[in-house]
C-alpha cells in the first residue's frame, strides 16, 4: 500500500473548527445556566430557607459543567488563532454569573467567518 | 437500595474510567511525540492521527467525563470535600484534564492538516507523577 489518504484541505479545517466552536457555545450556555441556578436559586434557598440540599445537589452539577467548559476552552484555543485577550475573556466568563450567556455572541463573528470560508 | 450498597460499584466504575483515561492520555502523548515538528504529515501519519483522534473522542474523553461525574458523586455522598487528601487529588486531576484538553486540541489541529505536533507535547513524566499521586492519595487518604 502506498498511502493514498486524501490530503486534508481547507474544508476539513473549517468543518472541524466549526464543530469545535459549536461545542464551546453549548458548554458556555450549560456552564452559565448551572451557575445561574446555583447562585440565583440554590444559594438563596440554603441561606434564607435552610434547604442545604439545594447547594449539595447544584454545587457538584455546576462543578462538572465548569470543568467541562474550561476543558472545552483549552481544547478550542489549542487549535490556534486566539489572542490572549480572547482566551482571558472566555475563562473569566466562567466565573461571572450570566456572563457565559454572552459567549455565543462573542463567538458569532468567528463562526460567520469560518462558515463564509 | 442505599448509597452504601452501590458505593463499591460506583468506586469500581470510577477506577475503571480513570484507567482508561490515563491510558489514553499516555498513549496519545507518546504518539504525538513521534510526529514531526512544523512540517506537514505524510499520509501514513495522517491516518494514524485520525485513528488516535477517533479513540480519543470515543473512549478517552468519555472516560474523563465519567471520572469527573463519578468522582464528584462519590465525594458528595461520602462527604469528602473537606478532606485535604481529596483537595490535593483534585489538583492533579485538573492538571491531567487540562493536559488532555490541550492534546485533544492538538489532535484536532493535526486532523485539519495544519502544523506539527511536538512543541505542544506534554512531558510524559508529568502525567505519570500525577497518576501515581492520584492513586496513592485515593487509596491511602493520608491526611
Amino acid at each position: 500500500m502506498t498511502g493514498t489518504a486524501p490530503h486534508p484541505g481547507d474544508d476539513d479545517v473549517r468543518r472541524l473548527e466549526l464543530a469545535q466552536l459549536r461545542r464551546l457555545e453549548i458548554a458556555s450556555v450549560l456552564e452559565a445556566t448551572t451557575l445561574a441556578v446555583l447562585v440565583g436559586i440554590a444559594v438563596p434557598l440554603k441561606y434564607f430557607a435552610g434547604y442545604t440540599i439545594a447547594t449539595r445537589i447544584m454545587g457538584p452539577i455546576h462543578g462538572l459543567a465548569f470543568l467541562f467548559y474550561i476543558w472545552t476552552v483549552l481544547q478550542t484555543v489549542t487549535g490556534g488563532g486566539w489572542s490572549g485577550c480572547a482566551i482571558a475573556r472566555l475563562v473569566v466568563a466562567a466565573f461571572i454569573p450570566f456572563a457565559g450567556f454572552t459567549t455565543p455572541a462573542f463567538l458569532r463573528p468567528r463562526l460567520k467567518a469560518l462558515a463564509a470560508g | 437500595m442505599t448509597f452504601h450498597d452501590v458505593y463499591p460499584w460506583f468506586a469500581g466504575l470510577h477506577v475503571a474510567s480513570a484507567l482508561l483515561f490515563v491510558g489514553g492520555l499516555i498513549a496519545e502523548t507518546v504518539f504525538l511525540s513521534t510526529l514531526p515538528e512544523a512540517r506537514a504529515l505524510d499520509p501514513a501519519q495522517r491516518r494514524a492521527v485520525s485513528a488516535v483522534r477517533a479513540w480519543d473522542r470515543r473512549v478517552t474523553t468519555p472516560a474523563m467525563l465519567l471520572v469527573w461525574a463519578l468522582g464528584l458523586t462519590l465525594a458528595v455522598m461520602q462527604g469528602w470535600f473537606s478532606s485535604h487528601w481529596l483537595q490535593a487529588k483534585l489538583v492533579f486531576v485538573v492538571v491531567l484534564s487540562a493536559l488532555h484538553g490541550v492534546q485533544s486540541g492538538t489532535l484536532r489541529r493535526l486532523a485539519g492538516g495544519t502544523g506539527g505536533a511536538r512543541k505542544q507535547t506534554v512531558p510524559i513524566f508529568v502525567i505519570v507523577i500525577c497518576a501515581v499521586l492520584i492513586a496513592v492519595l485515593a487509596v491511602a487518604k493520608p491526611f
